[in-house]
């Protein structure tokens, strides 16, 4: 058994000429809450069906808890919960109904979290799926995935219709519950706070490639903002910048590490140094993966330093 | 467990179908009665003024061939129509639900969707042609007709072609991704069996798919009274077909994408 929950190598799925996932290499830890960010259309959920054998991979490599993709799927779906980014059950069923549906296809399903989770979510049991609300759907949803036992639960935008208050009970019970006992969370979501929250880990990805893939710590200690102002804008190569951004005054130079280093290069250079900031989640993300294109101003925005 | 759900699903629709089966089936065999009467009634008249052809036993058979027609023709409509719509709701109530992802993550085998799809549409199919066959029994025997087992000689041919078109619907929303575009392809399909070959003896005089043709059709042409020749050839043919779409939905479902 390796430690890696996801492992994919180069994955590649194609639709005709658009390829939605180009290459995809992808370290899930096990144990770990893993962060899997995007934009619109990145290939997030075109991953997650490929993992999940509900697509077929173009080419590459792919495991999942120490499964082949194509060979071990049922191993697989045994192992993982899975709340899809459609919240959609069968509407004629009521959750309780829907329950007994699923619970026979997991040997390790546990009617005692049911019982608790109903109650904690405060899911009505007895109302046909079709008349709940998207929170309710999302919530029975959730139910499932969390009572089958899994090792790895791989959640596609699980906050989905979801009240704050359902929301930080989810968080809690998925770290509180899940975590806790070792088991692995893939989140893929938009939402960076409920991320930025709960995950150890965080991938970045970007028509089908991931841009970054890095521990959220690391982020927190290392990643920083430079602001720099200067008549002329340097050239700058640096394996430690991802991300440029350029105002009218200045230039923000997001560093993965060794900021003061680089800031003594930008000095060096002519540049003034204004402040170097700790930076969120939401600001690598939006640097990474942020479209080049004039903001307001007519300047461009942040640019990735490897474009 | 998919077989719970698929009958939780289905049942109400079925029960439906067998329902109006019944309820046809007895309206049929009424109607019997009454021409039955009537031809009695002629029959006593023509043999009272010596018109030698048109003697009792002619007459109590009219009831038997307007009874054989409703299990043929009738029962054709029937196959037809069960085949087709309970081949499409099934696997295209979870297109059209949106719930195929959710079933096809279920750690179960994909075959087994198919399976159980064909385990509860096939016999709710034999059920319902069935249920406007089994009420004419009654009503056969009230009129003296001839035996009923001539009767039930035709419903083998009907199960048959139901199946045919069960499969081939079925497959069609399997890879068509939703009832209704398997609905129309199904359609397409009947109607081009039903007319090509007519148009291409009509248009370019070749009879080789004609006659192939009018001989799968024996099945249901010479399977009812008399029970002169029962056509196992016709029949197993379609049976094929039944099996050859069950193969490929158990084909198709291996690899499709959703």
């Amino acid at each position: 058994m390796n430690d890696l929950a996801i492992h994919t190598e180069g994955l590649v799925k194609s639709f005709g000429k658009t390829c939605a996932v180009a290459g995809l290499n992808l370290k899930v830890p096990r144990g770990a809450v893993y962060g899997f960010l995007g934009r619109n259309g990145a290939g997030k959920t075109t991953t997650v069906k490929t993992l999940l054998g509900l697509l077929r991979p173009s080419a590459g490599f792919a495991e999942v808890l120490g499964y082949d993709i194509r060979g071990d799927l049922l191993a697989i779906l045994e192992c993982t919960g899975f709340v899809p980014e459609n919240k959609t059950l069968f509407g004629s069923l009521t959750p309780a109904q829907i329950v007994h549906f699923n619970q026979g296809y997991f040997p390790k399903w546990s009617n005692e979290l049911v019982a608790r989770y109903a109650d904690l979510f405060e899911i009505p049991m007895q109302t046909p799926f079709s008349k709940l609300s998207l929170g309710n759907k999302t919530k029975v949803c959730h139910l499932l995935a969390l009572c089958q036992g899994a090792d790895l639960l791989i959640l596609d935008e699980p906050s989905i219709g979801l009240d704050p208050v359902i929301t930080d009970l989810l968080l809690r019970v998925l770290v509180e519950d899940h975590v806790s006992e070792g088991k692995t969370v893939f989140l893929s979501s938009h939402q960076l706070a409920e991320v930025e929250r709960i995950a150890d880990w965080v991938g970045i990805i970007d028509k089908g490639k991931i841009l970054l893939e890095t521990r959220l710590e690391d982020v927190r200690q290392n990643y920083r903002l430079i602001r720099a102002a200067g008549d002329a804008a340097p050239a700058i190569s640096s394996a430690d910048l991802i991300a440029v951004q350029s105002s009218e005054n200045f230039r923000s130079y997001l560093v993965t590490r060794e900021a003061e280093d680089f800031a003594a290069m930008l000095r060096a250079k002519g540049m003034t140094i204004l402040e170097i900031l700790p930076v969120r989640l939401e600001e690598v993300f939006l640097g990474l993966a942020r479209k080049e294109v004039p903001c307001i101003s007519g300047k461009p925005g942040m640019i990735p330093a490897h474009a | 467990m998919y077989q719970w759900k698929a009958w939780h699903d289905s049942r109400a629709r079925i029960t439906l179908y067998i329902l109006a089966a019944l309820g046809s089936g007895i309206l049929f065999g009424l109607n019997v009665i009454s021409d039955a009467n009537m031809h009695t009634y002629w029959a006593v008249l023509y043999a009272a003024t010596r018109r030698p052809f048109l003697n009792y036993d002619f007459c109590m058979d009219l009831p038997f061939w307007m009874l054989d027609w409703v299990v043929r023709d009738c029962g054709q409509i029937a196959a037809l129509l069960a085949g087709l719509s309970l081949g499409a709701c099934s696997v295209g109530g979870e297109y059209g639900a949106g719930t195929m992802h959710f079933v096809l993550t279920r750690p179960d085998a994909r075959r087994n969707l198919v399976l159980t799809d064909w385990k509860v549409g096939l016999p709710a199919m034999v059920i319902i042609v069935g249920g406007l066959a089994f009420p004419l029994l009654p009503f056969l025997a009230l009129v003296h007709a001839k035996g009923p087992g001539n009767i039930l000689a035709g419903l083998p041919a009907l199960w048959v072609l139901g199946a045919a078109v069960y499969g081939l619907s079925y497959f069609t929303t399997l890879a068509a991704g939703s009832a209704a575009k398997g609905l129309t392809l199904s359609v397409a399909v009947l109607l081009t069996f039903s007319f090509f070959p007519t148009a291409l003896n009509e248009w370019w005089h070749s009879d080789t798919l004609l006659r192939a043709t009018e001989w799968t059709l024996r099945a249901l042409k010479n399977n009812a009274w008399p029970l002169t020749s029962f056509e196992w050839g016709a029949t197993a043919f379609w049976l094929a077909v039944a099996a050859g779409f069950l193969g490929a939905s158990l084909a198709w479902i291996r690899q499709r994408e959703v």
